[in-house]
């Protein structure tokens, strides 16, 4: 149906091979193996469940994460972390341990988190801050937030029917978070790569103007995305309950960063506009691993910072390098 | 046009505004013992929004810069320790911790730069990197420093207090920067790196000397909180990441590169003590302090980020 | 004659396993103005980017002055007196007039500083050549940020004069600057040759090449061709080069039938800020031409159109209904399509593939939430068949396409929304002569189905080939409508300097 040019790139030989998200996960099996060898019984069956459900939360914080990084403009959320702990604070007060109040509990954190990641987006809109003033100044106000909500003691209990939820098995022993995981994922990945929606967001983050004259109402879904991430921060702060049961305050403090690391080593390119949410998935589950090995070695936390940090920077020059100026 | 190119002169204005509504809620401010006391407390920070500015105005960002202050502050502990506590040796240390902080700055520099890595995530690997380095030199807070170190530090030098002296200098030489090729280099790349490279400038070099530069100013801040605390902490630096860059854009720096000013960044960070200050002493009840101080702040970097653009 | 200022020998550029240029071959003489012709991706920005540094070569050679050089960079260049004009301009948005000019040359005082007033003197005299014709605005002190388009051209030209060079290379360097500011270009460059300074100059305007250029070489799929004395050569020879077999290219009018006497669209006192009031009839089938200099409210018109630019007042009708042109939105919902030649800005989505480029806008008129591959690509056929687009798949990404065909691409998106009105805004910018014929083909079907277009084009011959009638433009007003016999070059130059 289409001429070839004449001068027609040849692939690699196995593109895949190359592909960030491919590394990812091939890294995380690698790291598996080396557990295993040194720890014995560091990937059996309930020890890789088990870390797939810490994986689970940063995947989920990172979905936020990689909707308003695909937006392109610069794009980040460091009030992730906030919206988090919030969801969390929200659930466990509404909640108060009765399974009646979960889905209203639900519904709390849903609008909370949602409205203030649009406040998020229509500053970044609007305004136009950049994201990462914007979403930073927004992380101290709901550092405030919390501190009012709680005046310093935490409070809030989850209902045994979330904790039953996340933890207990579905079946052969795999948690209920997990499969949530997965819906999640499945659910943004079509989104992204089988509706207009997701072709406008890819088209946002590429170029914002010729989007704009292609028809994409670009204010609206850019807050759109901002609200997206805060809703799925707080539904992560929300899961994070039924999985410790009691609040924490800066339960989500941990977070902020990783969940850009995750995106970044994924393959989500951080000017916008190419990436995934499994790559997102392969970066968690591998940062996850990573945590878990340089813990179960038993190395010393200096060490394990220096290993850990080490890491991230061998894994950006393997595929992290931008173009140079001189070709 | 008189905002153009001197966006410090809008931070300035919201500097004098907030000094005033400090004024008003502690009235003893401006006696010089609480003056010189706030300065000190504020001093690391303008210290390190300054040096970060540099970054930025090339167009990166520098989040091991806290990672940064605490492994200086940590190796100048122990060196002063393991020289032997003399004046020689605390002058040694002194240099070292400045050669730690270029040192660090310039490995980020490469990294981003020559490498060409993505800013954000390359320095908060090295980040990790430099945290773990100085937990692995001092697990954990402690160590001493001669008295001799926070008294000299504390006290003044031909009538002047030390620190109004650390102040002026940093001051001077961002001003006599600011006149050079270099400064005006630093902007070009920061604005549009491809359009710089093509004109020939120098561009990886000048990435590289504004992070060693970063790195310099860190190190500054570092020795002058060894002052303050007369102890090394490895986890000291953290909290100076983010601030650093929200005092920076209080300060008029735009975080794409390009525009902005060190000096806006000094009164950015002053702005952010002020503002502690004026929570603290307005007797808020204390559940709605760090909620009101939240968004003071946001609505300040909004003014900010504004005034960079205008 | 003394050496040869620039040599290539088979100089080649590959970037992966794309090939820019192969096997360049080229000469400049000192004094002479060599004119580098060809479409585009045909390599001459690339042979250009090579002599300036800015890009290291894949092999080859390449001697400066007589000697081999291996440049390290463009520093290296600069310094050996290769002077550049980029076609996407190397200017530092915040840095002002004065200092982009001598950025990387900035002159010093004793003290090792900036000397100001030094940089704003030098940069006041070079402003100077250009006279008033530079514009309001330009001024040392000015931010660069906040010059138009062909003042940013001129501070990029200035920068390359003030280096003194002895090659001076400009890539397109006259593609927004209007006719009096081209011709003080020329001028200079005139003066610059007779003192032996050698020039490259990248042009696509026909009518340049004989005014000012000594030779000619013409560049095709990364290989140069043909070099040809200007003085012993003629308009079609140059074309038979370029398009290889076919000959093509004459500015005579195509046959068309009449447009149809139904009304497209109506606009009534429609102005905007930089736009007169404008009332004007466009029939279905019609081709209305916007000509007049270089911005002057052709492309204000267009985007008020289009809904891209604030603030309007006046009525719009089409196909009888009051269209408010709010957004591009809902433009594109009421039937209106924008194309402009700035696709890299406007248009394409890079990164992306071909096939998302091509499918966004009717997904978003139709508000169909699924994408649905199959009932798109049916839908798609006919469109890419009727543009000629040239892809080896929808999957790759759109930026490995060559410019024409990314324009394509950009068409094919608004084609597939059936517009009422097409909105073209210097639509055929830097592609090559046989995507600008097919386009033109296409035009004519279109024309033919009733859809009404208004065409802007910096290009006369573009302008009279094309359109049934033009509305010339001057600061915003329309002074003149030109039609029947009166659409010839000479009617439409007369009217774009007559004062409004």
């Amino acid at each position: 149906m289409i001429g070839l040019t004449a001068s027609l790139p040849t692939a690699p030989r196995f593109p895949w091979a190359r592909h960030p998200i491919s590394i990812a996960f091939l890294l995380s099996i690698l790291l598996l193996g080396v557990g295993e060898t040194l720890s014995p019984g560091f990937a059996a069956p309930g020890q890789i469940l088990s870390l797939l459900t810490v994986a689970a939360f940063l995947g989920l914080v990172a979905a936020g994460q990689t909707l308003v990084i695909l937006g392109g403009r610069e794009g980040i959320d460091l009030s992730v972390g906030g919206t988090v702990s919030l969801g969390a604070l929200i659930a466990g007060n509404l909640m108060q341990g009765s399974d009646a109040m979960l889905l209203p509990a639900l519904l709390g954190v849903i609008l909370v988190c949602g409205i203030i990641g649009a406040i998020n987006g229509l500053g970044v809109t609007l305004v136009r801050l950049p994201p990462l003033v914007m979403t930073l100044g927004m992380y101290g106000v709901i550092q405030g937030l919390l501190v009012l909500l709680t005046r310093g003691r935490p409070s809030g209990k989850a209902a045994p029917l979330l904790l039953d939820l996340i933890t207990a098995p579905v079946f052969a022993g795999i948690p209920g978070l997990l499969p949530v995981w997965a819906l999640i994922a499945a659910l943004l990945t079509l989104i992204l790569t089988r509706t207009s929606l997701g072709y406008a967001i890819y088209a946002l983050g590429s170029n914002e103007l010729a989007a704009r004259f292609a028809g994409v109402p670009t204010v609206a879904l850019r807050i759109g995305l901002y609200a997206g991430s805060g809703i799925l921060g707080g539904i992560t702060g929300f899961l994070l309950l039924g999985y410790t049961g009691t609040v924490f305050v800066g339960v989500g403090d941990q977070y902020v960063l990783p969940s850009i690391i995750a995106v970044v080593i994924g393959g989500t390119s951080l000017a916008g506009g190419a990436g995934s949410y499994l790559g997102t998935v392969a970066g968690a589950i591998l940062l996850t691993i990573l945590q878990s090995l340089l813990t179960t070695l038993a190395i010393d936390p200096a060490g394990r910072q220096m290993i850990f940090g080490a890491t991230l920077l061998v894994l950006m020059l393997l595929y992290g390098r931008r173009q140079a100026l001189r070709g | 046009m008189i905002l153009y190119r001197r966006p410090w002169v809008a931070a300035l204005a919201v500097t004098l505004l907030l000094l005033l509504a400090n004024l008003a809620v502690q009235p003893s401010l401006f006696k010089p013992a609480i003056m010189l006391s706030n300065l000190s407390s504020w001093l690391p920070l303008i210290l390190v929004a300054m040096g970060q500015t540099y970054v930025v105005l090339s167009g990166d960002i520098d989040l091991s810069i806290g990672a940064i202050i605490s492994l200086v502050n940590v190796s100048v502990v122990s060196l002063i320790g393991a020289f032997g506590g003399g004046d020689g040796a605390l002058l040694l240390a002194i240099v070292c911790g400045f050669a730690i902080g270029i040192g660090a700055g310039a490995i980020n520099g490469v990294f981003v730069a020559a490498l060409r890595l993505q800013p954000i995530v390359t320095t908060f690997g090295t980040g990790i990197l430099f945290a773990g380095l100085a937990l692995a030199i001092m697990p954990d807070a402690g160590g001493t420093v001669p008295d001799r170190v926070f008294e000299t530090y504390a006290g003044p030098l031909l009538g002047v207090p030390v620190i109004l002296w650390i102040l002026s200098l940093a001051v001077l030489f961002v001003i006599a920067l600011g006149r050079t090729r270099f400064g005006l280099r630093a902007l070009a790349v920061g604005g549009d790196a491809q359009a710089a490279f093509q004109t020939g400038l120098p561009v990886t070099r000048v990435r590289i000397l504004n992070y060693g530069l970063a790195g310099g100013f860190a190190a500054l801040a570092a020795l002058c909180l060894i002052g303050e605390t007369a102890t090394g902490d490895p986890l000291l630096g953290g909290s100076y990441t983010l601030s650093s860059i929200s005092a920076l854009v209080l300060g008029g720096t735009a975080l794409s590169g390009g525009t902005g000013g060190a000096i806006g960044s000094l009164f950015g960070a002053m702005s952010l003590g002020i503002i502690n200050n004026v929570i603290f002493f307005a007797r808020l009840p204390f559940e709605l302090q760090s909620l009101i101080q939240g968004i003071i702040v946001l609505a300040a970097l909004a003014v900010g980020t504004l005034v960079a653009r205008r | 004659m003394g050496a040869l200022a620039v040599e290539a020998i088979g100089l080649s550029k590959t970037y992966g396993a794309v090939t820019a240029l192969r096997e360049g071959h080229f000469q400049l003489r000192p004094g002479e103005v060599h004119i580098l012709l060809g479409s585009n991706g045909s390599g001459k920005s690339t042979l250009c980017k090579l002599i300036a540094g800015s890009i290291r070569p894949s092999s080859g050679e390449l001697s400066l002055f007589g000697t081999p050089t291996n440049l390290s960079g463009p520093n290296d260049a600069r310094a050996r007196g290769i002077g550049v004009f980029y076609q996407e301009l190397s200017l530092s948005p915040h840095l002002s007039v004065a200092e982009n000019i001598l950025l990387g040359a900035e002159p010093l005082t004793r003290w090792g500083t900036v000397d100001r007033s030094a940089l704003r003197h030098r940069a006041r005299d070079l402003i100077a050549l250009f006279g008033s014709a530079a514009g309001p605005g330009l001024t040392p002190d000015a931010p660069v940020s906040r010059l138009s388009f062909d003042q940013k051209q001129i501070v990029e030209i200035l920068k390359v004069f003030s280096s003194n060079p002895r090659v001076i290379i400009l890539d397109e360097a006259t593609s927004s600057l209007d006719r009096t500011q081209v011709t003080i270009l020329f001028e200079r460059l005139r003066a610059l040759k007779a003192q032996g300074v050698a020039i490259i100059l990248i042009t696509h305007r026909m009518e340049e090449i004989f005014e000012i250029g000594d030779r000619v070489t013409i560049v095709r799929d990364g290989l140069s061709v043909a070099t040809l004395e200007i003085a012993a050569t003629d308009k079609n020879e140059i074309v038979h080069h370029m398009v290889g077999a076919r000959i093509e290219g004459s500015i005579q009018r195509r046959l068309r039938p009449e447009p149809s006497l139904e009304t497209a669209l109506t606009l009534d006192g429609l102005q905007g800020p930089a736009l007169a009031p404008l009332s004007v009839t466009l029939r279905r089938g019609e081709i209305l031409g916007l000509g007049g200099l270089h911005g002057q409210g052709q492309s204000d018109l267009l985007l008020t159109l289009f809904g891209a630019q604030g603030t309007q007042a006046g009525r719009i009708t089409i196909a009888g209904q009051r269209f408010r042109p709010t957004s591009p939105r809902a433009a594109l919902k009421a039937g209106i399509a924008y194309i402009s030649g700035d696709r890299r800005r406007v248009g394409v989505f890079a990164g992306r593939p071909v096939f998302e480029n091509l499918t966004l806008s009717i997904l978003l008129k139709t508000g169909a939430r699924r994408v649905r591959p199959g009932l798109l690509r049916t839908l798609l056929e006919p469109i890419l068949n009727r543009l000629k687009l040239k892809a080896p798949s929808l999957a790759v990404p759109i930026q490995s396409l060559s410019g024409g065909n990314q324009q394509k691409a950009v068409i094919g998106r608004w084609l597939t929304t059936k517009p009422k009105v097409l909105l073209l805004d210097d639509p055929t910018k830097g592609i090559d002569i046989q995507s600008k014929n097919d386009l033109y083909a296409m035009l004519d079907s279109l024309c033919a189905e009733g859809v009404g277009i208004i065409l802007y084009s910096s290009e006369d011959s573009e302008l009279l080939g094309n359109a049934d009638r033009v509305l010339v433009f001057n600061s915003g007003q329309v002074t003149e409508e030109l039609s029947g016999a009166r659409l010839t070059e000479f009617d439409l130059y007369q009217a774009a300097l007559k004062a409004a």
